[in-house]
């Protein structure tokens, strides 16, 4: 349990740091408290040791680079919604047919589309960011020591990567590192592809190992 | 896991340890975006009817739920709908707000295509007290042609309604006022009736030839199919004026050479290519919005779409293939394409012609025996001797000649066009088969002089590969495909039949000079009615050409701007002793309304009766067009005082204003005002048959027009088995009707024979009186006119129907036209060099770059819509304007404007020049845009842009607030004018015009977002003002382009002057009527030739005939 607290602290962190990448634009804040984090920095080398980071202003990188390459990516270019991969017409299913959005309904959460500013709640950023509430949710059953509300966490979790992230997100990542133009969203879209598929096997083991007994 | 992870090991090796180690810094909370509510604290929600959002994006409301169907509020969406906040309530007044909407179909009346609306009139602020409103339109998913879906302008329909500078009663130029003064007086339609149907009466009593030319009914965009051509008709009068000879006339003369029809009409869905000529069918104009959907079915099965146009637009963006070719001289494209399907074979050896078509459904056969004319094809160059043979191959090797020099490098020098650009053009073409789809209709054909040779050019590719067989995915024809029956109400009135044929010919609609025109020479009425000269002329020779007029009306048309010259229209306008009376029968002001002596506000789309159908696809269907309000009221249980002016009175009660529509006015001015009496045996066209003391209702009217289509009064009789009007209730209860689908190859339908007898269009002929000719035409006596008429045509041993020419087949070569003075252009022809294009000047633009001779010489494109506007009645729709702001600077080429300096959004000024006479017209000032979007030496510059007026409001006696006038469309503009110079100038934008008068803006409640505009309007100019008339000397429309000058405007122009020499511009009208037509003589016994389809009013032989003397 304790190591589980320490890991779901980074969990916690990783998600909500790949969820805001793929959302909105970055923004001063954002990068500010991504370089103050060495150990973050690290997942993303490219970007850490992209010399115009060093010698451009970081207004000018954020219009010139970034933000082109973020829509470009999330808004022109790539089509960042489960529905799209995973129908068969390819349509985005912004309705209450989507799967996604029935199972936030059933866990009673609520996506504000208005400030996500997404078309659709099975987004990309919006599905690393239920992952990030979940993950909050399973850090107050760790701290209140419930291991059954943690074991049910867990089996969300791995339920949701291996139903819904993972079914579409690796292909979505793979196109998104290709097209990209920048650092930050080539190393970005490696790294959450990588975690993403460290993370479903940290869940399938961390499932066995502490609640099959629950099970 | 997928197959495509499993096979990128490199991420699998980069594998990275994510959760040992050291704790990272960062909390999340101040990395994450927020997305989600927390948990939700959803209340309890009562049981209710509404899911939290419709189960898929096509839902919409079902037919049997129109008369009350209850919908959550949008604005409420966003906040979650009712799945967490439940229903509004006393109990949960935070609940999502639900209102009851009664669906009423009806149709948009903004462009021709006619798509489906449902009006969504809100009942729960009606039951509860308040006004009864349309609060938005939607699609009618019920109708075939649009099936469900519109443009942005069916959605501003509603923005239309409550526009806050809506005309709320019928308004009277002031009495001791001059017209153009901007003085009016509110009057009743009563009083408006009485004044009106006085004069007309009083013109119609003396019952003599000019009393039958002294009313004309000019009707714009007529978005019905008949009823404003009964108007004059049951007068006895030729007193009908179209718009067409500014729209479309040019392409109508190309296909009547070919098929007698007034236009072609395609099978997008599937067809192989889509050929555009402009960016006529899927940007804007005929039928956008509906062609657009079907042509992106198209695309999404495969078809390729070429956009043939100087000017990079919408379509040709996101074509296959952009064609930028020189305007006007796309006819020589055409002949280069059928060059080499003629001389060249397929990858397998075979020719490319399809000759099982052209054999037995081209005229060939009395082109070849009619050895006279082929004399003159080679008298005139075409060919280099007359055939030997009759035969059919013989006249494939004699075109295959004649086409020959239209070559590669002959069209690219000609046309302006990269090789390669035509080589692609050519293959795709070819690949298509008989696939081919097209609409030939603005652009090229109505830009130029000869632009209806383009027509007549375009068709002829088409022929030879078959795609004009009217089979799937190739074209057809308009009357195939289109219901007209809105003006067959004929068995509700009194008269029960249709009115007699007219005895009278209208030379101020159908002058002498133009007898094979299209349409009326509308855009040259002032022109006609201020030249005495000409007048004298013709009568002198015999002619009685009217010299004024006692009534003109205008109906929904706005001449005055939309025409060219508009200072001649305002001349003739303002002259009372020319025009004695006037009204507009008009939803909006317009700068017409401002010279006229009545303003009846008429209804918009769902505020008025029509029946309306357009050829948009292989099949019949037609649109119902409903006024919503009084539906809505009516089925509340509401009656009206008098049943025939129910709209009227249904308006009033909802608060919409005094706002009538055509029908029910017609049939009311005529029975109490023009013939109460029945003395000028008018009444009894308009009487109702149930009661002959008042006019004809609704329902009557459209009981017994909709009695004429077979398959709708079956359906009608089967859903209202006891209802007295059935196809009238099911059609205001549906909106619309399909009649009969899948209409491919019409032509090859058996002609129909009952025993001994023919049938062929409603009339019976025994075997016996049908003789057929050497080509194998079926012919009847013409009881009408004299002659022989065609019935039918034999091929291959069956007696079928044919295409509805003379020979019943395609004409290649017509006939007709050469004998009616016009032999050298009987057949598709080009000139090939600068000699012959002197020679051949009548099919030959004015903007030829044989005219461009300095490097500030341009071409002007003015023929293109705005998507989002469509020429008058949208000029005050919020959402309408403000999206179309600034969308229409003068486009000129990156080349040309680096070359003369010019930069973008730089004032220009734009010198417009006649090519036929050389007279300078005078300038418009117009900011440039330099653009790859257009082709070097083409500056482009929609028509459709650069309202004004000369008013913000006016002042009405007895009302406190004002009445603004285009307040969202229009700047306000200083205008001088000396009978030869006219001049405009903006003096203020609108933003500030309509702050300034905020006490005026009507229907407040819809209009809280006017605090938001940000547009001041002053981005165009009035440059059809300054375009002087060019009728064709043949098809008889306005060529619209023009040749300019241009130079950097000068210190204190200003972008929207205008300065017009229009003195010179009636010099120019002239010189084109002098110069290039080829009028009636006196050789000429008929005006017109008989089988040439006059529109509108139908005339008897007497009407025809004309003897000349010298």
């Amino acid at each position: 349990m304790k190591q589980m607290k320490q890991e779901i602290q980074n969990r916690v962190t990783l998600y909500a740091l790949i969820s805001r990448l793929m959302l909105v634009e970055v923004d001063e804040l954002f990068l500010e408290q991504l370089e103050s984090d060495e150990v973050l920095l690290s997942f993303l080398p490219n970007y850490r040791d992209w010399d115009k980071r060093k010698t451009v202003k970081r207004e000018t990188l954020m219009t010139a680079y970034y933000n082109v390459d973020f829509t470009n990516l999330f808004l022109m270019h790539l089509v960042p919604y489960e529905s799209f991969y995973t129908r068969e017409d390819q349509m985005i299913e912004s309705g209450g047919e989507n799967p996604v959005i029935a199972l936030y309904n059933d866990l009673d959460f609520r996506v504000e589309l208005d400030r996500a500013r997404v078309v659709s709640a099975d987004h990309i950023g919006v599905e690393l960011e239920f992952m990030y509430m979940l993950c909050l949710a399973m850090q107050k059953a760790l701290e209140a020591e419930d291991r059954e509300g943690v074991c049910e966490l867990l089996a969300v979790q791995h339920a949701f990567l291996k139903e819904h992230l993972l079914q579409w997100a690796p292909m979505f990542l793979i196109n998104a590192k290709r097209e990209s133009r920048t650092p930050l969203y080539h190393d970005g879209a490696e790294l959450t592809l990588d975690f993403l598929l460290s993370d479903y096997e940290y869940l399938t083991d961390t499932l066995a190992q502490h609640c099959s007994a629950v099970a | 896991m997928t197959k495509s992870m499993k096979n990128s090991n490199n991420f699998i090796e980069s594998r990275r340890s994510f959760l040992k180690g050291s704790a990272y810094s960062l909390a999340g909370a101040t990395l994450a975006t927020g997305v989600f509510q927390t948990i939700a604290d959803t209340p309890a929600h009562a049981t209710h009817q509404f899911t939290s959002t419709p189960k898929s994006l096509s839902f919409y409301p079902p037919l049997k739920s129109w008369d009350s169907f209850t919908q959550l509020d949008g604005n409420d969406w966003k906040r979650g709908g009712t799945g967490r906040n439940g229903i509004k309530s006393e109990k949960n007044p935070d609940g999502i707000e639900a209102t009851e909407y009664m669906l009423v179909p009806t149709a948009c009346s903004n462009c021709e295509a006619s798509c489906g609306l449902t009006a969504w009139v809100d009942l729960s602020t009606y039951k509860a007290g308040g006004g009864l409103a349309v609060r938005k339109y939607m699609g009618n998913p019920l109708h075939a042609g649009s099936r469900g879906r519109n443009c942005a302008k069916g959605y501003a329909s509603q923005s239309q309604m409550y526009d806050p500078d809506r005309i709320p009663f019928p308004l009277m130029r002031a009495s001791g006022s001059k017209r153009g003064e901007g003085k009016w007086v509110r009057t009743t339609w009563d009083e408006a009736m009485s004044t009106i149907g006085k004069k007309m009466h009083d013109t119609l009593k003396s019952g003599d030839e000019i009393s039958r030319k002294s009313i004309m009914y000019h009707v714009g965009r007529p978005n019905e199919n008949g009823f404003g051509h009964r108007v004059p008709h049951s007068m006895g009068c030729d007193g009908y004026d179209s718009h067409t000879n500014i729209c479309s006339a040019g392409a109508r003369e190309g296909t009547i050479q070919w098929a007698n029809d007034d236009r072609n009409s395609p099978d997008w869905s599937n067809a192989k290519l889509i050929f555009l000529q402009s960016s006529h069918a899927a940007d804007a104009g005929h039928y956008f919005q509906q062609a657009a959907g079907r042509i992106a079915e198209a695309r999404k099965k495969g078809a390729k779409l070429v956009v043939m146009d100087p000017r990079l637009s919408n379509s040709a963006g996101m074509a296959d293939l952009w064609v930028p070719c020189w305007p006007g001289t796309e006819t020589a494209l055409y002949l280069y394409l059928a060059n080499r399907i003629l001389n060249e074979k397929d990858s397998n050896g075979n020719d490319l012609v399809n000759h099982a078509f052209v054999k037995n459904w081209v005229n060939w056969d009395r082109l070849m025996a009619d050895k006279k004319y082929l004399a003159l094809l080679v008298e005139k160059g075409y060919i280099k001797s007359v055939p030997r043979e009759d035969s059919y191959e013989a006249f494939i090797e004699m075109i295959a000649q004649m086409y020959s020099p239209y070559t590669l490098e002959f069209v690219a020098q000609e046309c302006r066009i990269e090789k390669r650009i035509v080589e692609k053009l050519y293959d795709l073409f070819i690949d298509a088969g008989a696939s081919v789809a097209t609409y030939i209709w603005r652009a090229g054909s109505i830009g130029h002089k000869g632009g209806w040779m383009i027509a007549r050019s375009a068709f002829l590719p088409f022929v030879l590969r078959g795609a004009m067989a009217g089979d799937k995915g190739g074209i057809g024809l308009h009357h195939w495909h289109v219901i007209s029956v809105n003006g067959k109400g004929n068995a509700a009135t009194e008269h029960g039949t249709k009115p007699p044929k007219v005895d009278v010919w209208n030379e101020i609609a159908w002058p002498p000079e133009y007898p094979l025109s299209t349409y009326e020479m509308s855009h040259i009425m002032p022109h006609l009615l201020l030249d005495d000269e000409w007048r004298a002329k013709w009568n002198a020779k015999g002619l009685n050409v009217p010299k004024k007029l006692a009534v003109w009306i205008p109906r929904m048309y706005n001449p005055v701007w939309i025409n060219p010259d508009g200072f001649r229209w305002i001349e003739a306008l303002k002259r009372e002793d020319k025009i004695e009376l006037s009204f507009n029968l008009s939803p909006t002001w317009s700068e017409t309304n401002w010279y006229c002596d009545f303003i009846l506000p008429v209804g918009l789309a769902g505020e008025r009766h029509d029946q309306h159908s357009e050829a948009t696809q292989p099949s019949r269907w037609l649109s119902f067009r409903n006024p919503a309000l009084r539906v809505a009221l009516e089925k509340m249980g509401w009656t009206p005082k008098d049943p025939t002016r129910a709209t009227l009175e249904a308006h009033i009660k909802a608060g919409l204003g005094e706002v009538w529509e055509e029908v029910e006015f017609w049939a009311n001015i005529m029975v109490h005002h023009v013939d109460p009496d029945g003395s000028l045996g008018v009444r009894k066209h308009w009487a109702s048959k149930e009661d002959p003391r008042r006019a004809v209702t609704i329902a009557e009217w459209y009981q017994a027009a909709f009695d004429t289509l077979p398959n709708l009064k079956k359906e009608a009789k089967k859903c209202y088995p006891d209802a007295k009007y059935p196809n009238y209730e099911m059609m205001r209860d549906r909106g619309t009707w399909l009649e009969e689908d899948n209409i491919y190859k019409p032509q090859e339908r058996p002609l129909h024979k009952e025993g001994s007898r023919y049938i062929a269009h409603g009339h019976h002929y025994e075997a016996d009186e049908v003789e057929q000719d050497a080509f194998g035409t079926l012919l009847v006596d013409d009881p009408v006119h004299g002659g022989k008429k065609a019935i039918g045509i034999e091929i291959d041993g069956e007696i079928m129907e044919g295409f509805h020419t003379l020979s019943k087949k395609l004409e290649f070569y017509s006939e007709w036209f050469a004998q009616w003075k016009w032999p050298e252009y009987a057949i598709p022809i080009y000139p090939t060099t600068p000699e012959g294009r002197k020679q051949m000047t009548h099919i030959v633009t004015q903007v030829h770059h044989d005219f461009m001779q300095k490097d500030n010489e341009f071409a002007l494109n003015t023929v293109f819509r705005l998507p989002y506007n469509i020429h008058t009645r949208s000029v005050n729709s919020k959402h309408l304007m403000e999206i179309s702001q600034n969308h229409n600077p003068v486009w000129i080429n990156t080349q040309d404007a680096k070359r003369l300096g010019i930069k973008r959004g730089e004032a220009i000024k734009v010198t417009i020049t006649d090519t036929v006479s050389g007279l300078d017209s005078g300038y418009f000032i117009a900011m440039a845009v330099p653009t790859e979007g257009t082709m070097p030496g083409v500056l482009a510059c929609s028509h459709h842009a650069g309202r004004w007026k000369l008013k913000n409001a006016v002042e009405i006696p007895g009302f406190e607030q004002k009445l603004g006038v285009m307040g969202l469309g229009a700047p306000l503009y200083e205008m001088t004018m000396d009978g030869k110079v006219g001049t405009l100038k903006p003096t203020q934008g609108l933003n500030e015009g309509m702050q300034e008068r905020r006490e005026s803006w009507q229907f407040k409640a819809f209009n809280k977002d006017l605090d938001n505009i940000w547009w001041d309007g002053l981005s165009g100019s009035w440059q059809n003002a300054v375009a002087p008339s060019h009728p064709d000397p043949i098809a008889g429309n306005h060529a619209w382009h023009q040749k300019v000058v241009i130079e950097k405007a000068q210190k204190g122009d200003k972008i929207g002057d205008i300065y017009v020499n229009y003195e010179n511009n009636m010099k120019v009208y002239k010189a084109w009527r002098d110069q290039l037509t080829r009028p009636l003589d006196t050789t000429d016994r008929l005006r017109r030739p008989v089988h040439m389809k006059r529109p509108a009013v139908p005339l008897s032989a007497k009407a025809y005939a004309v003897k000349l003397t010298k």
